[in-house]
């Protein structure tokens, strides 16, 4: 099954995750059925609930992606009453209704007004943003950074120790998938991108192989329940099981210093390495803490990795909305009712001043009758000329910060493995790239025309030097 | 995945003084380092990157080799020892019983005299001494009156300053795009890549969901729609497109030789010499083409379509990754992925004469009459007319995986032209390197217009439909089309195509991690400070909806809203109920 992650084609499909998007931030993930075995009873098979209504399966499948998806009427209160089902069903058949409540044909779902929402594709931003917390999560602007810097394409193998909530493992096989795995040999020939994840959180590891499987990844992402810190990073068997030669690392543990060990050239326990030989390996190391930082760096330094470096990622999501200042605005939602301007506060005090000595004149004069003050609104006017102004122009652009920052993550260190290099692959390339070889006039960069051209040269040379030869030794 | 230098790539050289230096590899060639000396090329050509070289004074006797591999211990060593550790844990080392430190910088002269060697000792110093350097580092120490006063801290700092001055190394680093990037960035280059730091380039493609898009073979099971097409409008001279290509694989052209090097330790000798070879073969019979040759801009999926202002697409950086749009290679990557559209042929393309003026077709036997090079020149005429209309064809058709815009112009253009073009559920990212563009993005899309918007549609709507029902004109779509243009006139663009417009900035804040000095650095680039806007393009329904959502439980004690009775925006009516 091709996954909707990376391959989602033009239509949600039956038995694949999609996303039904309510509002921003408020994302439900489901598994499109049409019939569902654990939550029985609605006439039209599997219905997802939401504040914004009823949404049965069979209106989300086969829908284009990105599709507004309204809501339908669906009997919500009476299924759970197993007692007045039979009751229901004779109401229902005398409502003239014909339903047959055969389960193989759900219901045709009747459209209700009561809302809708966005049937989207699931990517790893908008799966991060409504996957169930199972762990700390590694959020985007991390992983973003964290992917770019370990430099995971298409066709790399990323390591990746603490699945955690397995945020990180979908964009990283995001990141390296090049295809899926199949017994093509065309495809053989090629190098796969894949994900090699280690939890040592049983059931984690457990719920993480479920969501592997849900979300169509199999063979792109190899779950291994393991202890890393012990037991090393072999798929299979820890001590003669396969190495993953991965190209890129990340580890997501509370002591990653005890992981590096594992991660080297040639392990001291004579286990294959788990790192790829031909090719530099990148680390990752995330940890909220300085002092995690600081081990994790001088354990790296120890075991020869270059390019130590560390970063932490700020990342502000901003607000943008228009705010309506204004002594016109009062009784409207959402503004400041404030003077927007000088001018405006010294207006509104005059008129204010003004009606006054009206009022007190005309209280003077009632003394002896009693007309009525006359009605001074001074506000009708000007709030009809605000609304002249569509709202959605009303005002003027504000940006800040959202309310809830997230000021600190983790701590993230960077470090390199450059391939093993040794002293017979220097002869040997020695060998092949003479040192001091240099702009010889034949390299091998010329083309046969150049060549040709410059013997032509050359010959041409010559001729002149010895017909000046010639010339010389008549003249003498 | 870069495993070790090829000749005629380009590389990154990494000098003391942190800068970097981009070199294209030419066999028996020298490279120039400046003032930190030079070296034949042939030494770096195969070897593994990341490794630092440091130049020789004498070159090896035997064959010539004037190179020296560090160690990385050794590296590690220096640096601690350099920034003030040499003798165990420096610290503690340095503080008295009460913890106050040791020395301080209470007795420090602030003046030049404390170094006893002229200008003109150190000048000579530089062109006898050997060492890579070394040399003159500690003449310098030996010769400076008050090195005991300084702290280890100060001292440390000292030696990294002269270090960086004088010693004779250099690191080789594969050049890819966060290299490149960087290397721009504290080049006089950043305004030419609108200041794109590194951690936005990781932002803009992962909210843009720019990812490959499988293997041909098996698209054709999964769907009818070729996956992983992307739209890019980038006015960084390639910049962004090279980091979506890489993020899509099709950036490198040595990408999948790697993987025949897996087998053993000797195979990549070999690959390299037949790679060698092929390099010598291709360039010196150049004339004899290869019989399948992919065609130009001819993938169907795994592509970017790359949209340009003027006549001719600007790409200038991709030659840095072995692509010249001018004169394209036939076995890179991008010569069939990436296609180039103007926006003129994508709005307007009878306009543009390469779109329209089929070249007239030439019977062949008329054909074999003519010379060579003019037979050519038709062909080539052919060829180009037929790429331009199925490429340009293909991106008025649509149906984009997604949009990445990093652009000088107005974003907001872009967005109304190319938003219609995406496929339902296709992501957008905008980068700008200031937020005001992108505010008033987040202002058209904002919920008020897309309310305002469908009520006016369905207002135009009824009014037209009223019309033609009054004169009886069955011509349906005549009066869609004058209504589109009213609604277009007063909103610009159709705010209910994109879902949950969001804007954000990224930074990335470098720390300093040694035993006892652990604290972020001292300066950092300022500038822009550089933003993304995204938002996922929807499909609204046509019918009108006439409520929003049940208010939940908690909010029907608080005073209830008036009722909205009137069609209600389809985009985002939910937020504007839910709010309250």
């Amino acid at each position: 099954m091709p996954s909707p992650f990376l391959t989602p084609g033009s239509q949600s499909q039956l038995d694949s995750l999609a996303l039904l998007q309510l509002r921003r931030d408020q994302t439900i993930p489901t598994i499109l059925q049409l019939h569902d075995e654990k939550n029985a009873g609605y006439k039209e098979g599997k219905v997802t609930n939401t504040r914004f209504g009823s949404f049965p399966h069979s209106t989300l499948c086969d829908q284009p992606w990105g599709s507004q998806i309204i809501a339908s009427k669906v009997d919500t209160g009476s299924r759970g009453r197993t007692q007045s089902k039979k009751l229901k069903r004779k109401a229902d058949e005398l409502d003239s209704s014909t339903q047959a409540e055969d389960k193989p044909s759900p219901q045709i779902p009747v459209a209700a007004s009561s809302g809708f929402l966005h049937l989207l594709y699931p990517t790893p931003e908008l799966w991060t943003a409504s996957l169930p917390h199972r762990t700390q999560v590694v959020y985007t602007p991390d992983y973003s950074y964290i992917l770019h810097r370990l430099r995971a394409r298409p066709g790399s193998t990323v390591i990746e120790a603490g699945a955690g909530s397995g945020s990180f493992t979908h964009a990283s096989v995001r990141a390296v998938f090049n295809g899926y795995p199949s017994d093509d040999q065309s495809t053989k020939k090629r190098r796969l991108g894949k994900v090699c994840s280690f939890e040592f959180h049983a059931q984690r590891a457990e719920k993480i192989r479920v969501e592997v499987n849900e979300h169509g990844l199999d063979g792109l992402v190899e779950v291994t329940h393991r202890d890393v810190y012990e037991d090393g990073f072999l798929l299979g068997d820890p001590k003669t099981g396969e190495s993953p030669k991965a190209n890129a690392i990340f580890l997501d543990l509370p002591a990653p210093w005890l992981a590096l060990k594992h991660l080297v050239r040639s392990p001291l326990e004579g286990t294959e390495s788990p790192l790829d030989p031909t090719s530099p390996v990148y680390i990752c190391t995330f940890s909220p803490c300085l002092e995690q930082v600081q081990r994790t760096i001088s354990t790296l330094r120890q075991l020869g990795w270059l390019g130590i470096s560390m970063v932490e990622v700020n990342n502000r999501r901003i607000e943008a909305k228009r705010e309506r200042v204004g002594l016109d605005y009062e009784n409207i939602r959402g503004t400041v009712v404030f003077p927007k301007s000088v001018d405006e506060a010294v207006e509104r005090t005059r008129a204010l001043e003004e009606r006054s000595q009206l009022f007190r004149a005309t209280q003077n004069q009632s003394d002896g009758d009693s007309t009525p003050a006359p009605k001074t609104d001074t506000d009708t006017p000007a709030r009809q000329q605000g609304s002249e102004v569509p709202v959605y122009k009303q005002g003027r652009m504000m940006t800040r910060s959202e309310l809830d920052l997230k000021n600190h993550t983790s701590y993230l260190v960077f470090a390199v493995l450059p391939r093993e290099w040794t002293e017979e692959d220097e002869k040997r390339c020695r060998e092949k790239w003479p040192s001091n070889r240099v702009q010889e006039p034949q390299g091998p960069q010329k083309s046969k025309k150049q060549l040709k051209r410059e013997a032509k040269e050359q010959r041409d040379l010559q001729k002149k030097e010895q017909s000046q030869l010639e010339t010389e030794s008549q003249k003498e | 995945m870069h495993s070790y230098v090829r000749p005629h790539q380009f590389v990154a050289l990494r000098l003391p003084s942190e800068f970097t230096k981009i070199q294209k590899i030419e066999p028996d060639s020298t490279v120039f380092l400046g003032k930190f000396g030079s070296f034949p090329a042939n030494q770096i050509i195969g070897r593994p990157f990341y490794l630092t070289f440091e130049i020789l004074d004498d070159a090896d006797e035997k064959d010539g080799s004037c190179l020296r591999v560090i160690p990385a211990a050794e590296l590690h060593a220096e640096t601690l020892i350099a920034e003030g550790e040499g003798e165990g844990d420096g610290e503690e080392l340095d503080m008295n019983e009460d913890g106050t430190p040791m020395r301080t910088n209470r007795e420090t002269v602030d003046d030049a005299s404390t170094q006893k060697l002229t200008w003109e000792e150190i000048e000579a110093l530089k062109k006898e001494s050997g060492g890579a350097g070394r040399e003159i580092i500690s003449k310098l120490l030996e010769s400076h009156q008050a090195l005991d006063q300084k702290t280890s801290f100060s001292l440390a700092k000292y030696m990294l300053r002269k270090r960086r001055k004088y010693m004779k190394r250099f690191t080789v680093l594969p050049l890819d795009v966060s290299i490149l990037t960087n290397h721009m960035m504290e080049d006089q280059g950043a305004a030419r890549i609108m200041e794109l730091r590194d951690e936005m380039i990781g932002l803009l493609g992962c909210w843009g969901n720019v990812h490959h898009g499988g293997d041909a073979s098996l698209e054709q099971a999964i769907a009818a729609k070729p996956n992983g097409r992307y739209l890019v409008v980038d006015d960084t001279g390639g910049l962004v497109v090279a980091a979506m290509a890489e993020r899509m694989g099709i950036l490198y052209p040595h990408d999948g030789d790697d993987y025949e090097e897996q087998g053993s330790s000797d195979e990549p000798k070999k690959n390299e010499a037949e790679q060698a070879q092929d390099d010598e073969q291709s360039a010196t019979d150049s004339s004899t083409r290869r019989p399948a040759r992919p065609a130009h801009m001819s993938a169907s999926g795994n592509s970017i379509t790359f949209l340009h202002p003027n006549k001719q697409p600007n790409l200038s950086l991709l030659k840095y990754f072995g692509y010249n749009l001018d004169n394209p290679d036939e076995t890179h990557p991008l010569h069939k992925h990436l296609k180039t559209v103007s926006w003129l042929q994508l709005l307007d393309p009878n306009a543009d004469p390469i779109y329209s003026e089929e070249p007239e077709i030439i019977p062949e036997s008329e054909l074999y009459t003519m010379k060579s090079n003019k037979r050519g020149a038709y062909h080539r005429k052919r060829n180009r007319w037929a790429r331009v209309q199925s490429v340009v064809n293909e991106a008025r058709a649509g149906e984009f995986d997604g949009l990445i815009v990093a652009t000088a112009m107005d974003p907001s253009s872009v967005l109304k032209y190319a938003v219609p073009l995406l496929a339902g559920s296709a992501h957008v990212a905008v980068y700008s390197p200031s937020i005001e563009p992108l505010t008033e993005l987040m202002d058209l899309y904002s919920t008020q217009r897309k309310t305002a918007f469908i009520n006016k549609r369905q207002q135009l709507k009824e009014q037209k439909l009223q019309q033609s029902s009054d004169q009886n004109d069955a011509n349906e779509n005549d009066p869609q089309d004058s209504y589109l243009s009213e609604l277009m006139d007063e909103f610009y663009l159709d705010p209910t195509l994109l879902l949950a417009p969001t804007l954000q900035n990224s930074r990335v804040r470098p720390w300093q991690v040694l035993p006892g000095r652990t604290h972020p650095l001292m300066s950092m680039r300022g500038g822009a400070e550089g933003y993304i806007f995204h938002g996922i393009r929807v499909i609204p329904t046509q019918q009108a909806i006439q409520a929003a959502g049940n208010p939940s439980r908690k909010k029907r004690k608080v005073v209830t809203q008036d009722t909205p009775t009137t069609a209600v925006d389809s985009g985002s009516g939910v937020d504007v109920e839910m709010k309250s």
